[in-house]
């Protein structure tokens, strides 16, 4: 008995020296002399008592036995996975690239004869389709009737196509010389025409 | 309370001590699903009793759920650090124990960061233990420990960490003061004062059922005397 016990409690045990004797089993002489000392530490064990059955049980509803086996599945899954090594697995386009070079190869020399044909046969192919559309477009143009002739209207004339001759008839035709402006009359009447220039040199190239 | 101060088994003690010493050696040896086949007793055997501690301590399922899981990984990779003189409980616990501190600590960071702290109506912080489904019918009987129950997980929950993981430790595992003290690093002294304070409050909040209502060491105080 501890004489702060003594003086303050009237010779009663501490609560924390029953907490004590409770916790470690250690029991007290005093407890033997005291009822009301004894009767606080039995109560003090039951209610410990209460607590630890609710505490487990709360503990173990939160764990049954479905979850703790699927735990101890997944601690085992986690200890294989730390002792087996790690696999690399091939890059897929590697593994295409051992297939096709497994097979049957194909020599680099024929394809560069390949490429080669490749461009010939583009180039003579280019030539030959050059050739033919452009005398069916020169056909075309000496076949082509003349359009009617319509001197006071020259904005209603079509537009010259774009062919391999370069002005057209109707262009030819038409009655640029009305078209003058005072300011540059001068200018203008010592400038040779173009209608006229290129008429010329057209009937010249058909002959 | 008999139970607080009794070691385990020597028996069980031995057997621990025999299979890590026997995990280790096929570990060396490369048999390394023989080793753990091994261990697997050791989880069988410890695998319980860490769920409890770190759900209380976490108070949280799937926390607990995850931090035994690591525990148990952790101890298997260092399994070499183990000594056999010491009780591989009291490893394996220590082990637990700093993983559910790390957690706790992180679960801080995100509450302070991210989320806010889940809390009710009253304010109170929820429990997850008063959202475990609820087993058969529900007589009258069954209320009441029921309620019982979630009272007593709001006041664990309420208890500051050291003491509660002390009070978990000796009381609901019945480990000794000496023995938790090797488990959570702390002093024997500060050992049994946690559990002192841990107890008197419990009491008081169970007693009271409001706990943040009135002062706790002032009432517990004139209680004693």
């Amino acid at each position: 008995m501890r004489l702060v016990d003594l003086v303050i409690r009237g010779g009663h045990l501490s609560e924390q020296a029953i907490v004590a004797a409770v916790m470690s089993g250690e029991r007290p002489a005093h407890l033997d002399q005291c009822g009301l000392c004894a009767e606080r530490a039995v109560e003090l064990s039951r209610w410990l008592d209460d607590v630890r059955v609710a505490g487990v049980t709360v503990a173990d509803a939160a764990f049954p036995a479905e979850r703790l086996a699927a735990q101890q599945a997944q601690i085992l899954r986690r200890l294989e996975q730390l002792d087996e090594p790690a696999r690399v697995i091939a890059f897929p386009s590697h593994a295409r690239l051992r297939r096709e070079t497994s097979g049957h190869r194909v020599a680099a020399g024929w394809l560069g004869v390949a490429a080669a044909a490749g461009l010939v046969l583009g180039v003579v192919g280019g030539q030959w389709t050059a050739r033919i559309s452009g005398h069916a477009t020169a056909v075309q143009a000496v076949q082509a009737p003349a359009p009617a002739q319509t001197p006071t209207q020259p904005a209603a004339v079509e537009p010259a196509p774009d062919r391999a001759v370069p002005i057209d008839a109707s262009l030819l035709d038409m009655d640029l010389d009305s078209l003058t402006v005072p300011a540059t009359a001068i200018m203008d009447n010592i400038t040779p025409r173009a209608t006229q220039v290129a008429l010329v040199s057209s009937r010249s190239g058909r002959k | 309370m008999s139970g607080a101060s009794t070691d385990p088994p020597v028996s069980a003690r031995e057997a621990d001590a025999r299979v890590a010493v026997d995990v280790k050696a096929l570990q060396a040896a490369g048999r390394l699903d023989a080793a753990r086949e091994r261990f697997a007793e050791l989880v069988t055997r410890h695998q319980r009793r860490a769920a409890r501690i770190a759900f209380h301590y976490l108070r949280d399922a799937a926390d607990a759920d995850e931090a035994v899981q690591d525990a148990f990984v952790k101890a298997y990779m260092h399994l070499g650090t183990f000594r056999e003189e010491l009780p591989f409980e009291v490893w394996f616990t220590r082990i637990l124990i700093n993983g559910c501190l790390d957690r706790l600590k992180a679960r801080r960071r995100r509450e302070r960061w991210i989320a806010p702290p889940l809390v009710d109506s009253a304010g109170n912080e929820r429990d997850a233990g008063e959202y475990l489904p609820a087993r058969g019918p529900s007589p009258e009987d069954q209320v009441l420990a029921d309620e019982r129950r979630a009272q007593l997980n709001a006041a664990l929950a309420k208890l500051p960490e050291r003491q509660r993981l002390v009070f978990v430790l000796s009381h609901f595992e019945g480990r000794s003061s000496r023995e938790v003290s090797a488990m959570t690093g702390l002093n024997e002294s500060t050992v049994r004062v946690h559990l002192f304070r841990a107890i008197r409050r419990l009491r008081a909040l169970l007693s009271s059922g409001a706990a943040s209502k009135a002062p706790l060491r002032g009432r517990t105080n004139r209680a004693a005397r």
